[in-house]
């Protein structure tokens, strides 16, 4: 029987194609779709893909009963009837936050690879997150604390140097009121 | 001398969706010979766990931190073509649906001779001689007859055998078996979870079992972690698990075993499902499922800790484990379950060390 290394279709050892290599250029794509939002990285500006993506962030409600969590929905979407991609700061690709503190947490809670990654979007896609902020800050690695009623900001935008000036941010205010 | 040993191993995926964290501050270790249960429901991190040791992560998948020891040296920094030399040879994994796992084109005696081929350097003659001894081991009839078969003439359960064989061609010092047993009836399921254990015996091999059955668990596994949400949540010899378990999670999945003669008119299950690994609650991943949970395991995410009294945080080394706020002081009004045991028609009960009894048979 001959067998496919035997054809010396692949190589044996150590090079840049070996099966299983961890080389970021034979990794399988996830974003978007693939070879065509690496392609659309070559063709569109990256100013030009900033444009393109929209980011809203929306709730069912403006009003919730303290101790209530609130869902929140992050919706984004491609206005191009072409794939664009956006180069992100790290394999994070997006982040919420409320008051301006990442995924409510005031400690850091990962470190993620200091790599660079792209988060790709296919024609007119329309890309939607379902999140829940259960109202309450984690304060420590074991700690959470509730908060009090008041108002608080729930934002939401891609993982670029700066999202607001890229317009790939967006925010809503929401009310925590007693029963 | 500790054949595994895995610290404060955490595993991310970054997906779109979020970071998904599969594994999360992990240590265990496990000793030449020993057999090793990992339990818990899926999504649990189990599958992942064995895939770390094998670093058989692919993206999205990353291992962030910690150390997998294999006698004596990190697997994590070892170059891929190291870590070749030890992937199938010294460590070596029995994959959950052996359908998917072996090759359809190729024939089963060609694949297990392939991985002798190449980890044993044996030539082709001497190869296709082990698989066939391989194949007869495992329980698979007619060997020679059997080796040029191809995976879809062989049964359910000889294809399961025929990847037992391959894991085992190489006599490896540790054998991964994630759940090897789930795709098969229990009759099947039987025979090779013996087959496996009598193996492991005669060649002194250390097994990781990997499932989300603790019946299987009690019959082959001397110590046992129970995981869930990506997270340890008790460590404990076999009988003190089935015996004297410490942590809600796991008196909610013995309780959800069924059993024959059982006349209540139905199965006590945990309520609920595991939380989205995106998206874990606040406090104690397992609170809202918790029948004990009080406001502090809303806040406040347990320790995995000693159950002595010391609470001291559990290392790699660590017996009996678990991430419980009762077992830091923290919880009021503290657990309160009892286990009966049921020897025949007798109901024994045994008092525990605190203030409850326990039985093993039924936990309410």
């Amino acid at each position: 029987m001959r067998r496919i290394y035997e054809s010396n279709a692949l190589r044996r050892e150590d090079g840049p194609f070996t099966p299983g290599e961890q080389e970021e250029s034979s990794r399988p794509r996830r974003n978007g779709d693939g070879d065509a939002s690496r392609f659309s990285r070559l063709l569109v500006p990256d100013r030009l893909a900033e444009l393109s993506i929209s980011v809203s962030v929306s709730t069912d409600r403006e009003t919730y009963p303290v101790g209530a969590p609130i869902p929140f929905t992050v919706t984004m979407k491609n206005a191009m009837p072409f794939s664009v991609s956006i180069p992100t700061v790290s394999p994070i690709l997006w982040n919420w936050s409320v008051d301006g503190v990442t995924e409510a947490s005031r400690v850091r809670l990962r470190d993620p690879p200091d790599e660079p990654d792209v988060f790709g979007f296919t024609r007119g896609e329309r890309k939607q997150f379902q999140k829940r902020w259960p109202q309450a800050f984690r304060v420590s690695d074991r700690e959470w604390e509730y908060v009090s009623p008041g108002t608080y900001t729930i934002g939401a935008g891609l993982n670029v140097a700066d999202p607001v000036g890229s317009g790939l941010y967006d925010e809503t205010i929401v009310e925590i009121v007693d029963r | 001398m500790t054949l595994l040993e895995v610290n404060d191993l955490t595993v991310r995926f970054y997906t779109q969706e979020g970071v998904v964290t599969a594994v999360d501050d992990l240590s265990y270790r496990i000793d030449p010979g020993e057999k090793f249960g990992v339990v818990g429901e899926s999504g649990a991190g189990k599958s992942v766990t064995a895939l770390s040791l094998m670093r058989l992560i692919d993206n999205p998948g990353r291992i962030e931190s910690g150390e997998i020891m294999f006698k004596g040296q990190n697997l994590l920094e070892l170059s891929e073509s190291e870590i070749r030399s030890i992937r199938g040879n010294e460590i070596s994994m029995i994959f959950q649906d052996a359908q998917t796992a072996l090759n359809p084109v190729y024939t089963v005696g060609e694949q297990i001779s392939e991985a002798i081929r190449h980890h044993l350097d044996y030539d082709n003659e001497e190869a296709k001689a082990r698989t066939i001894q391989l194949l007869d081991q495992v329980g698979i009839p007619e060997p020679e007859t059997r080796y040029s078969d191809y995976p879809h003439e062989f049964s359910g359960g000889m294809q399961q055998r025929a990847v037992i064989a391959m894991a085992l061609s190489c006599d490896p010092d540790l054998l991964l078996c994630d759940e090897p047993t789930t795709a098969l009836d229990v009759t099947i399921e039987t025979q090779i979870l013996d087959l496996i254990e009598s193996l492991a015996d005669e060649t002194d091999t250390a097994v990781q079992l990997i499932t989300h059955d603790l019946g299987v668990i009690a019959d082959v596994c001397d110590r046992v972690m129970v995981m869930y949400a990506g997270k340890p949540v008790e460590k404990a010899p076999v009988e003190e698990l089935y015996y004297d378990p410490k942590h809600p999670y796991t008196v909610g999945l013995m309780s959800s075993i069924p059993r024959v003669g059982d006349r209540r008119d139905r199965l006590q299950t945990i309520p609920g499902t595991m939380p989205d690994l995106v998206e874990l609650p606040p406090g104690c991943s397992f609170h809202p499922r918790c029948p004990f949970a009080e406001e502090a395991c809303t806040r406040i995410e347990p320790e995995l800790v000693t159950v002595d009294g010391s609470a001291t945080t559990a290392t790699a080394d660590t017996e009996r484990a678990a991430a419980c706020l009762e077992y830091t002081g923290e919880l009021e009004d503290g657990l309160d379950y009892e286990v009966h045991v049921t020897d025949g028609h007798d109901p024994i009960s045994q008092s525990n060390a605190d203030h409850r009894s326990e039985e093993p048979d039924n936990v309410h």
